[in-house]
């Protein structure tokens, strides 16, 4: 029993790690723009297809790097194409109606462009450990697994250095803390925001080849991030990166724990019970300060 | 507004929705007008909601799948006549709309969207996994149809098009008087400044409540009518692609205006089974992607959907372009 209980949340932190990594970019876009984009998910499904078509391409150690490299570059390229296009138009008549609309039709579209051009099979990516699994006495883990942990750990701390040190990073959170004061210090508002919507589109599209090695790939699997990804967000407090991070771990090892002790069916049940509850309880998140 | 001019037009336009059905005797044909109008109540509920209200409701398919699975299982079940069936599931759907509501009363934009989400993703994995109940996935078929009265049988598209056609014009008269009262203009005060409606006197937490209890009423009822006609119904119902059906027909219709949905619903009913057409011939699945693609040239370049178009044509051509 002992076992079983640490097996589930070691699962539940790996699984936990990719949540956080594809919520970070979405409270990341959040905190700074004020946009809450339901199609986040949907960047992550195309870089989960960028791995997919990489990988049957180029096998081996080398389609995998290239794999993490091209999801980054192309879904992040594909963020600035949208920020610029679809949702900047809409910075001069900024509701939370319109904006999320407007990410609800990206949503539909990207879905179903990728039904068009990638079929609808699911697909899996490579082990490129032959299955190999870790036996480490109380728990066990796929080597793959283990290695999707460590590079989102490595990901967002990575990240993290890059918001505390680097020039842009700084203005990054500056501008999500204070818009105004930080345009008054002499901040490219616009530049920051699409470097914003790039790097958040690129995590997501980072998070999607990690969260292929978990789960199927197929083209409207996008909902399942993008659902819960806003969980982990609200969660931890909309805007708040640190709290994002904590959450994902939360919501992975919850539904894990939820899934094998209370019911596996109800399993993605879990996360919008505990939102719910945790919105009705303490309304800004387990993280959030109230802003204002 | 309503010159003798205006009044021959809708007397003229009431005549012809009356008499469509017998005008078109293609079948299909009138399938497709009975589904436009069980969407017309379905989209125009939510429209109360999300467009007069400003509440982001995104899990409308809720009080839809409460409506369709109520009058349904009653039937089955229990025997319950349809007819009262329609009602006990617009009732239970408004019930469960009241409770929703009452957390709703402090969350907006993305907040209260992803609350609505849960609570719909919630009931869909009940109506997926109470197998003994719902029978999960497959689904219920057999749902009895209406009975007939008077030697009328509500088993075909052309009875059941005035059924229907009764429906929407009940929910349209309830939101056309609503949102036209005092309670309207106090609503859509309330969308566009919610504090400064509160500081006139306005309450919003009894407006918000009292609307959402009204629009979940119709989601439900529309699902009902949904289940006797097609007399089988699937957790899908309940799936927030049910809900992104209503909000891509209300936009482009036109949000926040009373004949924005019903323009919508007809249209994306009639559009999506042409589409279908041109998918056998070029075997490419492009009804959702129109879909997606016509909500986001609506939301950037036609705001306020056609209505919205139409009503700035009107206005004059000098001031039909947008500023952008």
């Amino acid at each position: 029993m002992e076992s079983l209980f640490l097996q589930q949340v070691v699962n539940g932190l790996i699984v936990g790690s990719v949540y956080s990594l594809i919520a970070v970019g979405l409270t990341m876009i959040f905190g700074v723009m004020r946009i809450s984009n339901f199609a986040h998910g949907d960047f992550s499904m195309l870089g989960a297809y960028v791995a997919v078509f990489i990988l049957a391409w180029l096998p081996g150690w080398l389609g995998w790097v290239g794999s993490l490299l091209a999801a980054a570059a192309g879904v992040g390229l594909l963020g600035i194409l949208i920020e610029r296009g679809l949702f900047r138009p809409l910075l001069t008549r900024w509701t939370d109606l319109d904006q999320i609309m407007v990410s609800i039709g990206l949503f539909i579209l990207l879905e179903n462009l990728a039904q068009l051009f990638f079929g609808a099979t699911p697909r899996m990516l490579p082990d490129p450990f032959g299955e190999a699994t870790l036996n480490l006495g109380l728990f066990s883990t796929s080597v793959m697994r283990l290695l999707c942990f460590i590079l989102a750990l490595v990901i967002i701390i990575l990240l993290q250095i890059y918001l505390n040190r680097a020039r842009m990073g700084v203005a990054i959170q500056a501008t999500a803390q204070n818009r105004k004061a930080a345009q008054l210090m002499g901040i490219n508002i616009n530049r920051v925001y699409s470097l914003t919507f790039a790097l958040g589109s690129a995590l997501a599209g980072l998070g999607g080849v990690l969260y292929g090695t978990l789960f199927a790939i197929y083209p409207t699997m996008g909902a399942m991030p993008t659902l819960k990804a806003f969980v982990v967000t609200i969660l931890g407090g909309m805007g708040n990166i640190r709290g994002a991070i904590f959450s994902g771990f939360i919501l992975g090892v919850a539904e894990t724990l939820g899934g094998s002790y209370i019911s596996m069916e109800y399993k993605h049940a879990i996360g919008f019970i505990i939102i719910i509850l945790v919105l009705l309880i303490i309304p800004h998140g387990l993280f959030g300060r109230s802003e204002e | 507004m309503t010159g003798p001019r205006q009044k021959l037009l809708w007397a003229l336009a009431a005549a012809l929705t009356l008499a469509l059905p017998w005008l078109i005797s293609d079948r299909y044909i009138q399938h497709l007008l009975v589904m436009s109008l069980i969407f017309v109540i379905f989209a125009s509920s939510w429209n109360l909601l999300t467009g007069y209200a400003g509440q982001l409701n995104l899990g409308h398919a809720a009080f839809f799948g409460i409506g369709a699975y109520t009058s349904a299982l009653l039937a089955l079940k229990l025997g319950v006549p349809p007819w009262i069936g329609l009602f006990l599931g617009g009732f239970l759907a408004a019930g469960s709309g009241f409770v929703l509501g009452i957390p709703s009363l402090r969350l907006s934009g993305p907040y209260l969207a992803i609350t609505t989400i849960g609570f719909a993703e919630i009931l869909r994995l009940v109506a997926m996994n109470w197998v003994s109940l719902t029978r999960g996935s497959l689904g219920l078929y057999g749902v009895p149809p209406l009975p007939g009265f008077f030697g009328i049988q509500f088993t075909t598209e052309l009875t059941f098009y005035y059924v229907a056609l009764a429906g929407a014009a009940l929910a349209l008269f309830c939101f056309r008087r609503l949102t036209r009262s005092e309670f309207g203009l106090s609503l859509q005060a309330m969308r566009e400044d919610e504090q400064g409606a509160e500081s006139i006197g306005v309450s919003t937490n009894r407006f918000k409540l009292t609307v959402f209890t009204v629009s979940a009423f119709f989601g439900g009822f529309s699902g009902a009518l949904l289940a006797h006609y097609q007399r089988l119904i699937s957790p899908d119902l309940l799936s927030l692609h049910e809900t992104f059906q209503a909000l891509t027909m209300t936009i482009i219709g036109g949000l926040g205006t009373l004949t924005g949905p019903v323009i919508g619903a007809v249209l994306l009913t009639f559009l999506s089974e042409g589409l279908r057409f041109v998918e056998d011939v070029v075997k490419i699945d492009v009804r959702l992607i129109i879909y997606g693609a016509l909500l986001v040239v609506t939301i950037l370049f036609m705001r306020g959907g056609i209505v919205g178009l139409w009503e700035r044509l009107r206005a004059g051509r000098g001031q039909d372009t947008e500023e952008r």
